[in-house]
């Protein structure tokens, strides 16, 4: 009975046409710009950076004869890679935790419903939208050695005066100081949305139970929150793990390659050097290492969740 | 102890009773004043560096250096207020046009790629979402798929083969080459998902029922409907492509094509850095943004949040 009733519908009189492909192509049309853009934008260079890291290749003369894995043999053997990749990992170990730590404590401490505390997250709130540009070239005045806001304080308090951005032990540490007070605000934005989230019941329970302050912090807070804590450390290290503008704005990759980031060591590379075809090597291997981290934190976050 | 609290049955004797010696009131009063001592602080911490700034841009060169040690109210304040500065910056004084100063040439032509970035991603995106959202097609799932992956690029590690790209495709040097890369974006489409899927489907086929077309439902049902999530979306694709440093300072190379943030790193890698000037580009690159995010505060927290923990 069914058949009969389906039969007509099927060899439809105009053959492989059907009104159900017509709406499949409609509906296609309304995904295809972002398709596009996705493919062009987003897949097409991951392919030119393979093709240009396996052949010679200038942005004037294109590309060249085929050169196989030489670009990434020379990677393995070039000391300022390693070196860049080793102040990367310092860069995202020194911030990330300390951007935690901190905005977690913050949002326990703001997250009254007062006009105070509102007033003071709008102002913690401020640099994440600021430009990162202007962020950093107000810090670096800032930092000055002569005329900076710090050693204005630091002297006038009667402490020597620290040299920020010219000093390899310092300069990275200053960098780190900043971005953490730039980004805190996200990182608090999305950890008091997790705060909201736990149920004031459990927190009157334990308090009813005798529990103190840091017995319910330890014992109810951070289990409760530890899904959106573990998102944030997964972001946050795939973000800082890219720091570039600082870097370019602050101290050029210096002192002594101090400070000289990875994706700077590719900008150095691809536009200073103009050696293209080492940069996107470079782009390659951090595109990996990357996918490795984000799928080892992926993993590690769906193990946690399920619980 | 405390005998005449009648609250004794719901309060049990506390595990440790040195903590009662202290009055609760008083514990609580001490606790906020703690509480407002460190917000105080806070406050100060980051309105610091705007005012030095903010300030900084309202005083003539030679006083900014004058009164930096020691730490007096004038390090802050301007002894004699001047718009100098930004005059200067914005090529509107014969010393700033000496210079070639243009800044707001370079604040009127990021406007214009913020404002094409920002329409056609509202748009596209919308589509996109709506795609996801209400449309049937076959393996959408996998559709899907592609935009998820598209995440996990590092955006900032692949900016050089973007610009191989984008060499190739003849689009370097030009407005196009700012707009065009990002008139996409997965993280908007899958906040869109998530307002889109609000809206009951009932709504759709009513419109369907009176012949509208599905640009008709987008027009009058899903856009109508999703106005807060687009606001949101809006702005964080504003300040996304106001912001954005790395890709203009490479991707174009013409100075009249600078956008405002290339313009202000270039101010600080001259042989003389006039540290006014600085103040007062960055004072016009960023307090308008500030002040209009205060004010969307709202809405752009949402968005934050929706993209932090539905993501």
């Amino acid at each position: 009975m069914s058949s009969a009733v389906v039969a007509p519908a099927y060899p439809s009189p105009r053959g492989w046409w059907t009104r159900r492909r017509r709406s499949y192509l409609i509906a296609f049309l309304f995904v295809a710009p972002a398709v596009v853009n996705f493919l062009l934008f987003r897949y097409v260079p991951i392919l030119a950076a393979i093709r240009s890291s396996l052949w010679q290749y200038s942005l004037l003369g294109g590309y060249g004869k085929f050169i196989g894995l030489q670009a990434y043999g020379r990677l393995l053997q070039d000391p300022v890679f390693w070196k860049s990749l080793t102040v990367t990992v310092q860069y995202v170990l020194l911030k990330v935790p300390a951007q935690i730590v901190l905005s977690l404590a913050l949002a326990i401490l703001l997250q009254r419903e007062d006009r105070f505390s509102a007033a003071v997250r709008s102002a913690i709130f401020a640099p994440v939208v600021t430009s990162i540009v202007v962020i950093s070239v107000i810090w670096s005045l800032m930092y000055h050695v002569q005329l900076g806001l710090f050693n204005s304080i630091l002297t006038s308090a009667g402490l020597p005066r620290v040299v920020f951005l010219s000093n390899a032990r310092v300069a990275l540490v200053a960098i780190v100081i900043m971005m953490v007070w730039k980004e805190i605000g996200f990182s608090l934005i999305v950890l008091m949305a997790g705060l909201k989230g736990i149920p004031d019941t459990f927190h009157e329970a334990a308090r009813i139970d005798g529990a103190s302050s840091w017995q319910q912090f330890r014992s109810i807070t951070l289990p409760l929150l530890r899904r959106v804590l573990m998102f944030v450390v997964v972001t946050q290290t795939i973000f800082s793990f890219q720091v570039f503008v600082p870097v370019y704005t602050m101290t050029k990759g210096g002192p002594l390659d101090s400070t000289k980031v990875i994706v700077y060591y590719i900008y150095q590379n691809g536009f200073l050097f103009q050696d293209m075809g080492y940069a996107s090597a470079l782009s390659m291997i951090t595109l990996i290492v990357l996918l490795g981290v984000s799928t080892a934190q992926m993993r590690w976050l769906r193990s946690e969740v399920e619980y | 102890m405390q005998v005449n609290r009648p609250s004794l049955a719901i309060e049990p004797l506390p595990l440790r009773p040195w903590r009662v010696a202290v009055p609760r009131r008083a514990r609580n009063v001490a606790a906020r004043g703690v509480q407002y001592a460190l917000g105080v602080a806070l406050l100060i911490v980051y309105i610091v560096p705007f005012a030095w700034m903010i300030l900084g841009s309202l005083r003539l060169e030679t006083e900014i250096f004058q009164f930096t040690y020691p730490l007096s109210w004038h390090t802050f304040v301007p002894v004699v207020w001047s718009v100098k500065n930004f005059l200067d910056i914005l090529g509107l004084s014969p010393e700033g046009r000496s210079f070639g100063l243009d800044f707001g040439r370079a604040l009127g032509f990021t406007a214009l790629v913020s404002a094409g970035v920002v329409v056609s991603s509202l748009i596209f995106n919308t589509m996109g979402a709506y795609f996801f959202a209400r449309l049937e097609f076959p393996r959408k799932d996998l559709v899907l798929l592609f935009v998820i992956a598209t995440l996990l690029i590092p955006f900032e590690a692949v900016m050089v083969p973007l610009y191989i790209v984008v060499r190739t495709l003849h689009l370097q040097d030009t407005y196009w080459a700012l707009v065009l890369p990002w008139y996409a974006s997965p993280f908007v489409i899958f906040a869109l998902i998530q307002f889109f899927k609000e809206i009951p489907r009932e709504l759709d086929e009513a419109a369907t029922m009176d012949g509208a077309s599905h640009l008709g439902i987008l027009r009058h049902v899903i856009v109508p409907n999703a106005l807060p999530g687009l606001i949101t979306t809006a702005l964080l694709e504003f300040q996304f492509i106001w912001n954005l440093f790395y890709w203009p300072l490479i991707a174009v190379g013409r100075k009249d094509l600078q956008t405002i943030q290339v313009a202000i790193a270039q101010q600080t890698t001259q042989t003389q850095v006039y540290w006014g000037r600085i103040f007062a580009g960055s004072v016009l690159a960023s307090v308008p943004v500030i002040i209009l995010f205060l004010l969307l505060q709202r809405y752009y927290i949402k968005g934050v949040v929706m993209s932090g923990l539905k993501g």
